[in-house]
């Protein structure tokens, strides 16, 4: 079991109160209209699912009702960091685990 | 017929019964701060009397929202996570960054919706929940043993004082939860759940001696 | 008669006499023992026989390491199998019964057959039983039942457990030397510290202990610090708790057993505890397992552990034997040899494999006039049921090879040792990669993946004085950690007078002078019969890794994890491909460290608390009324009202028909409600859904259809306009929650900009209703303040107004096609408003319905119910809905797109129709497969399943609604459902509305 910080209630807590939401930083296409199939079908079914660094959603569906991003190892399941919606990661795959 | 002369017929006439969510299920009665056959009992829980519960929505970084929910309850917004002011009066739970839980004596909630419309403006919400909740009172020198069995949260002294709210997992539901300067813990809980919360109780608390009271 | 207790020793209370049976014969223990020491106290050889082999099998160690003394005890509800009688206490009363051996553990039938160990080498069964495979299932019972695996109890549990939530900030496990004094360090920082330990009394090596610690015998030493730690309030000990997992983010599970030292059953309480900790920091002192030496017959009942033998003489006063060898590759067994001399019995001679060790504690067993063997092995054993003698051989200075002739000593106990193995399974559950360490001839734990560190003998430091050093230093680190203290160790190591102590030999299989395959077995696995032959033969036959060996041989795949035989296993594993231990590596260890009870995992939430069971305000009179319970989600709905002794089809029919001729009343309290306000409410909520509310005046309701992304049905419901920005939305009962979250998400993440608020309002409403052609009639009895003509108060209107003198909000919307009417309430009101109702409606004979007459109800009028009749991939369009499907809307609402992707656009997707049985009684299973060609040979082509079917007492014959693919052009079409008892039924299409097709009786 995680645990897992809230951003919003600056707690950390047990993984039974809170949903995963899967990838983050998948945004909505502002025209889907304007998207083919292949497009449309790209932002609704595909997911990176590294091995590794991984930005994810998750919900505090027990506490404070906020979906926020947490940066996840898929190996180790350390979490690096918990940061708000809108706000980018600070950890990245690019800049490295902190290990 | 205004919304709170409404609520205040609704309270006076004499054929509607008020159901508290644990009516059924506890049997011992006693008037507010009363205690009745709890010696030997190392957990009691209380349902209190009736009260009315509001939600409220808003952004606390708006002067306006923050301003007219000061001039409307006479005390300030608590901001902070996880933190609560408490009164017999009114009391205002953290929630969220832009909800808070308000609870009010049982009969006033539509007043002070009236009342809080009347000072805010702009984006926010009220909703009556009063239906919807119920407050328990935990006391007892095994209460800690009790939340211990309930919740993965940790509520010891050091971590979780008086002037500390959080909600949480409750057994496989959720509770807001609080402490009473006495050290009793406060839980506002669903309708819905009230009967399986009080029965997850009365099995956690079996081993420590048991007693359920119902404030009327 | 306790013929091998002795006179004086040990930590028994020989004044508590305690009376036990093992496999029905009846023994005297003391209070203190454990069953092993109470068995070996009265003599008892032979406790089990061999899984594969059926060979008579002894006591080998004292703790959780043992692979042989593993018993069921009580028998019926209370039985429970597969407990280490080294780790049972013993009470009065107790009762253990051997699971292996058949008829008994003294006459075994497999192990009579003599030869038949030849016959199984590993993968035996995978070569011998595989073929005919359909009888494999056959094979396995009798192998099982020879196995003696052991026996789940039939009948339910009747104890009682718990799980109780910890938080702390150092964790430390183990309270022997390292573990002690890392919680005093640590505790002494103000730090919160639990200190769990797996035996009935804390202390670990100290209990069996003969030395001193400073100026004390280590037994005042410890009674002493286990007072101070128990005396602060910021400690938490932990008794007969097994710390058994180690999880993600330093979450522990612990199991405390709390009566199961006093009998099966718990008078009061839960008999075991589950600890759910959550640890800032974790100091691991767990201490370490002897590893026995591989030889020949090295199972005969009198091979034990060599720390067993002392600890059996020291802590519980049995001396489990009369003449003992001793067989060690290192300085610590000799330890054994002097305890055993002191006990006042034999010790024939210490056989040590190195060839010439001279350190303090071999001369001071040879000052004792202690024959000292070296450069020798022991190879072979003789006897069956008990040790009758040793063989022993010179071997070569490495230990490899046999040099010289063989002499037998007789004796009847052998105590082994290859040296110590560092239980390193905790923190192998963390993930961490145990390193091979030279000097330690074990593995120790690997670079931490967790907040932990390991201290002590589960780290491979061995002396007294070094453990509590490094467990002093350990819980000063981890408090450091956790936020107390400054980090520096004061702690000064007291004088323990250990001898120094001189290198191990690393020695695993001792030779014999035939080979292995030819030897006399050689046990490497006691509970699962794994011989060295076993494990070369796997290397010749091609396995290289560990795993793939450990699965062929099924070494240490007993309950055990392999504690005393893994090591060797991979060192043989090792030598036969010819590559050293850390190539070879190790297997994992994972959770649990010893078994753990189910009831223990389960906790409280069992039965009635197993899941929350969700009551409506209106319960109790539902109750009162005898209706049957339908679950729907975690809700207890009413499912019908039965009167007398009808059946549910009879009462169903009754409902129905009341319904549709009177009247009706329905407890709806149930749906999912979300009261949402702020200026961009209409905009949201038109995004959301696939029909627009843009225009959605107050006062009126409009029914929605939701859908996912992927342009799937996902919930639907009623929104209503209550007022300027502020609408109420109805969901389904069990997709309340779910379309709460899918709100917020939208709000959250893709459209922040939006100004809007959801709080649900689920619980605060009590729903009733009240359904039938003469609902008005009923309403207006306890409603004076509403205009209630159809004119005024319109089909999908909604109005506020005093109901039996309570503020209500009246819809008038309808699931059942009928005049209805919602009545809404704060639910503290709900058991008033409904006998209200109820009495109002009396001479209409007013009847209360459940879930399935609204099921059926509905199904007359073709109505969905999202998540029966839809099941996340059908579209609008699939369930005859593109009415529902706003054309204009300018935001491309959610789901929009995907309902023009190629796959949701084709022709011929199931869609949904009506099924009419040709047979008019005859009621469609739910879920019944759709066939055009009911002679078609097997496998049929499936065009679509029954989603919904009813008997309707309204229109006398059976309704079924259905997809079928294409089924909206081939109405008329009869179709088939293939039965599975059987039977085929013939069904026509037709439309999914069977009754009041125009919809105009719920419009009067």
């Amino acid at each position: 079991m995680l645990q897992i910080h809230c951003p919003y209630c600056n707690e950390t807590r047990e993984e039974e109160e809170f949903t995963y939401g899967g990838e983050a930083h998948i945004t909505r296409p502002l025209d889907p209209e304007s998207l083919s199939d292949a497009e449309w079908g790209d932002y609704l079914f595909f997911r990176k699912n590294p091995r590794g660094l991984h930005h994810e959603m998750w919900n505090h569906a027990a506490g404070c009702r906020k979906y926020f991003n947490v940066t996840r190892n898929t190996v180790s399941y350390e979490i690096l960091e918990s940061y708000p919606m809108g706000a980018k990661p600070s950890v990245t795959a690019e800049t490295g685990d902190k290990n | 017929m205004s919304e709170a002369v409404q609520e205040k017929m609704t309270r006076e006439s004499p054929v509607v019964r008020r159901e508290s969510p644990l009516h059924y299920v506890i049997d011992t009665e006693v008037s507010p701060g009363e205690s009745k056959d709890t010696k030997g009992c190392a957990v009691v829980l209380r349902e209190v009397q009736a009260k009315g519960y509001l939600t409220l929505r808003g952004n606390s970084n708006e002067a306006s929202f923050t301003d007219g929910v000061l001039a409307a309850l006479g005390v300030s917004l608590p901001t902070q996570p996880g933190t609560c002011l408490k009164s017999d009066d009114i009391s205002i739970y953290w929630l969220s960054p832009d909800e808070w839980m308000l609870t009010t004596p049982g009969g006033t909630e539509a007043e002070l919706q009236a009342r809080l419309r009347e000072n805010l403006s702009g984006h926010f919400s009220v909703v009556d929940v009063s239906g919807g909740q119920t407050s328990i009172n935990l006391s007892g020198d095994e209460v800690h043993g009790v939340l211990k069995k309930s919740s993965a949260y940790d509520f010891d002294e050091l971590v979780f004082g008086v002037g500390r709210c959080t909600q949480t997992t409750f057994a496989k539901a959720t509770a807001l939860v609080s402490k009473r300067a006495d050290g009793s813990f406060d839980l506002i809980i669903r309708r819905s759940f009230a009967d399986y919360i009080f029965s997850w109780i009365a099995d956690a608390a079996g081993e420590y001696g048991f007693k359920a009271l119902r404030e009327i | 008669m306790q013929r091998n207790r002795l006179a004086t020793g040990g930590r028994i209370d020989r004044q508590q006499s305690v009376s036990f049976t093992f496999n029905g014969k009846t023994y005297q223990g003391f209070k203190g023992d454990t069953l092993a020491s109470a068995l070996l106290a009265n003599g008892v050889d032979v406790v089990a026989r061999s899984f594969k082999y059926g060979r008579p099998r002894g006591i080998v160690g004292h703790g959780a390491e043992e692979p042989n003394a593993i018993f069921q005890l009580g028998k019926g509800a209370e039985t429970v199998p597969n407990l280490r009688a080294t780790q049972v206490e013993l009470y009065e009363g107790l009762d253990a019964y051997s699971t292996s051996g058949w008829p008994s553990v003294d006459f075994d039938v497999m192990g009579s057959l003599g030869a038949l160990g030849r016959l199984m080498p590993p993968g035996f069964y995978y070569k011998t039983f595989m073929r005919p495979k359909k009888l494999w299932m056959t094979y396995e019972h009798f192998i099982r039942k020879a196995a003696g695996l052991g026996k789940a109890p039939l009948e339910a549990d009747p104890d009682t457990y718990d799980k109780l939530n910890q938080h702390c900030d150092v964790l430390v496990v183990g309270a022997g030397p390292a573990g002690i004094a890392a919680a005093r360090e640590a505790a002494s920082t103000g730090a919160r510290v639990i200190i769990a330990d797996e035996q009935n009394e804390m202390g670990g090596s100290l209990l069996a202990s003969t030395h001193s610690i400073g100026d004390q015998l280590a037994a005042t030493w410890l009674v002493e610090q286990l007072a101070e730690l128990s005396a602060l309030d910021n400690v938490l000990l932990l008794p007969r708790s097994t710390v058994f997992g180690y999880y993600d983010h330093n979450f522990l599970a612990v199991l405390e057993r709390r009566t199961d030292h006093l009998g099966l059953t718990a008078d009061k309480g839960s008999r075991q505890r589950m600890h759910r900790v959550r640890a800032k920091q974790v100091v691991l002192a767990t201490g370490a397992i002897e590893r026995p030496l591989v030889f020949a017959n090295n199972d005969v009942p009198g091979v034990m552990l060599a720390s067993s033998v002392s600890t059996y003489v020291n802590r519980y006063g049995v001396a489990p034997g009369t003449a003992l060898v001793v067989f060690t590759t290192n300085d610590k067994a000799y330890q054994t040899a002097i305890d055993w001399h002191q006990s006042g019995r034999i010790v024939k001679a210490v056989v040590d494999s190195r060839p010439a060790p001279c350190g303090a504690i071999v001369k001071a067993v040879q000052a004792l006039g202690i024959a000292v063997i070296t450069g020798s092995g022991v190879i072979d054993v003789v006897g069956k049921k008990r040790v009758q003698a040793a063989k022993i051989a010179a071997l070569s200075d490495d230990g490899q090879e046999i040099r010289g002739e063989i002499q037998t000593l007789e004796c009847d106990l052998i105590a082994s040792s290859g040296g110590w193995s560092p239980a390193i399974h905790l923190s192998s559950h963390t993930g961490a990669k145990p390193r091979w360490n030279d000097s330690v001839v074990g593995f120790v734990p690997g670079e931490s993946m967790q907040q932990e560190r390991s201290a002590g003998a589960g780290k491979g430091t061995f002396s007294t004085a070094a453990c509590l050093y490094e467990g002093a230093s350990a819980g000063v680190e981890a408090a450091k950690l956790a936020g107390f203290g400054d980090g520096l160790v004061s702690f000064v190591t007291p004088s323990t007078q250990e001898l120094p102590e001189e290198a191990q030999q690393a020695l695993f299989l001792v030779p014999h002078t035939k080979t292995s395959s030819r030897a006399p077995a050689q046990f490497v696995d006691y509970q699962l019969d794994v011989t060295a032959a076993g494990i070369e033969l796997a290397a010749r036959e091609g396995y290289e890794s560990v795993e793939h060996v450990k699965r062929y041989t099924a070494m240490g795949f007993g309950t055990d994890q392999g504690k005393l035989g893994n090591i060797n296993g991979m060192a043989i594993l090792s030598k036969a491909l010819g590559q050293s231990m850390p190539e070879t590596g190790t297997t994992i260890f994972r959770p649990s460290y010893t078994p753990s009870t189910f009831g223990a995992i389960a906790g409280r939430d069992v039965r009635a608390l197993f899941d929350p069971e969700r009551y409506t305000a209106t319960h109790r009179w539902h109750e009162s009324k005898g209706a049957a319970w339908e679950d729907v989600g975690q809700w207890k709905r009413p499912w019908y009202f039965p009167r007398g002794s009808e059946s549910i089809h009879d009462a169903v029919n009754r409902e129905c028909l009341a319904v549709r001729n009177s009247v009706g009343i329905l407890d709806a309290s149930t749906l999912g409600k979300i009261d949402i306000q702020g200026p961009d409410a209409a905009e949201f909520i038109t995004r959301i859904y696939t029909n627009s509310y843009l225009k959605l005046a107050a006062g009126k309701c409009r029914y929605g259809v939701m859908l996912k992304e992927d342009g799937m049905i996902f919930d639907d419901g009623v929104t209503a306009c209550l007022g300027e920005n502020h609408y109420l939305m109805f969901t389904t009962t069990g997709g309340a929650a779910g379309v709460l979250a899918w709100l917020e998400l939208w709000v959250q993440t893709e459209w922040p900009e939006l100004q809007v608020y959801f709080t649900s309002v689920t619980d605060h409403w009590t729903t009733a209703t009240v359904t039938g052609p003469n609902a008005r009639k009923v309403i207006a009895k306890v409603c004076e303040d509403v205009d209630l003509s159809a004119e005024a108060f319109k089909f999908m209107d909604w109005r506020d107004g005093t109901v039996a003198g309570v503020k209500a909000r009246i819809f008038r919307i309808s699931f059942t096609g009928e005049l209805s009417y919602e009545v809404n309430v704060p639910a503290h009101y709900g058991r008033h408003i409904w006998e209200a109702l109820v009495s109002a409606g009396e001479e209409f004979d007013i009847t209360p319905y459940g879930t399935e007459t609204m099921h059926v109800l509905r199904a007359e009028k073709g109505f969905i119910i999202a998540g029966q009749d839809t099941d996340g991939s059908v579209t609008p369009a699939d369930m005859n809905m593109n009415w529902v499907v706003g054309k204009t809307k300018t935001f491309s609402f959610l789901g929009k797109r995907s309902l023009a992707r190629s796959d949701s656009a084709r022709e011929n997707r199931k869609q949904l129709v009506g099924l009419k049985t040709l047979e008019p009684s005859t009621v469609l299973p739910e879920g019944a497969q759709i066939v055009n060609d009911p002679n078609e040979p097997i496998p049929m082509a499936m065009q679509g399943h029954v989603t919904s079917s009813y008997f309707s007492a309204n229109l006398n014959h059976s309704i079924a609604m259905a997809v079928v693919k294409g089924g909206l052009t081939r109405m008329g079409e009869v179709v088939y459902c293939p039965l599975a008892d059987g039977r085929t039924v013939a069904a026509e299409i037709v439309s999914s509305v069977f009754y009041d097709p125009k919809g105009e009786r719920q419009n009067v």
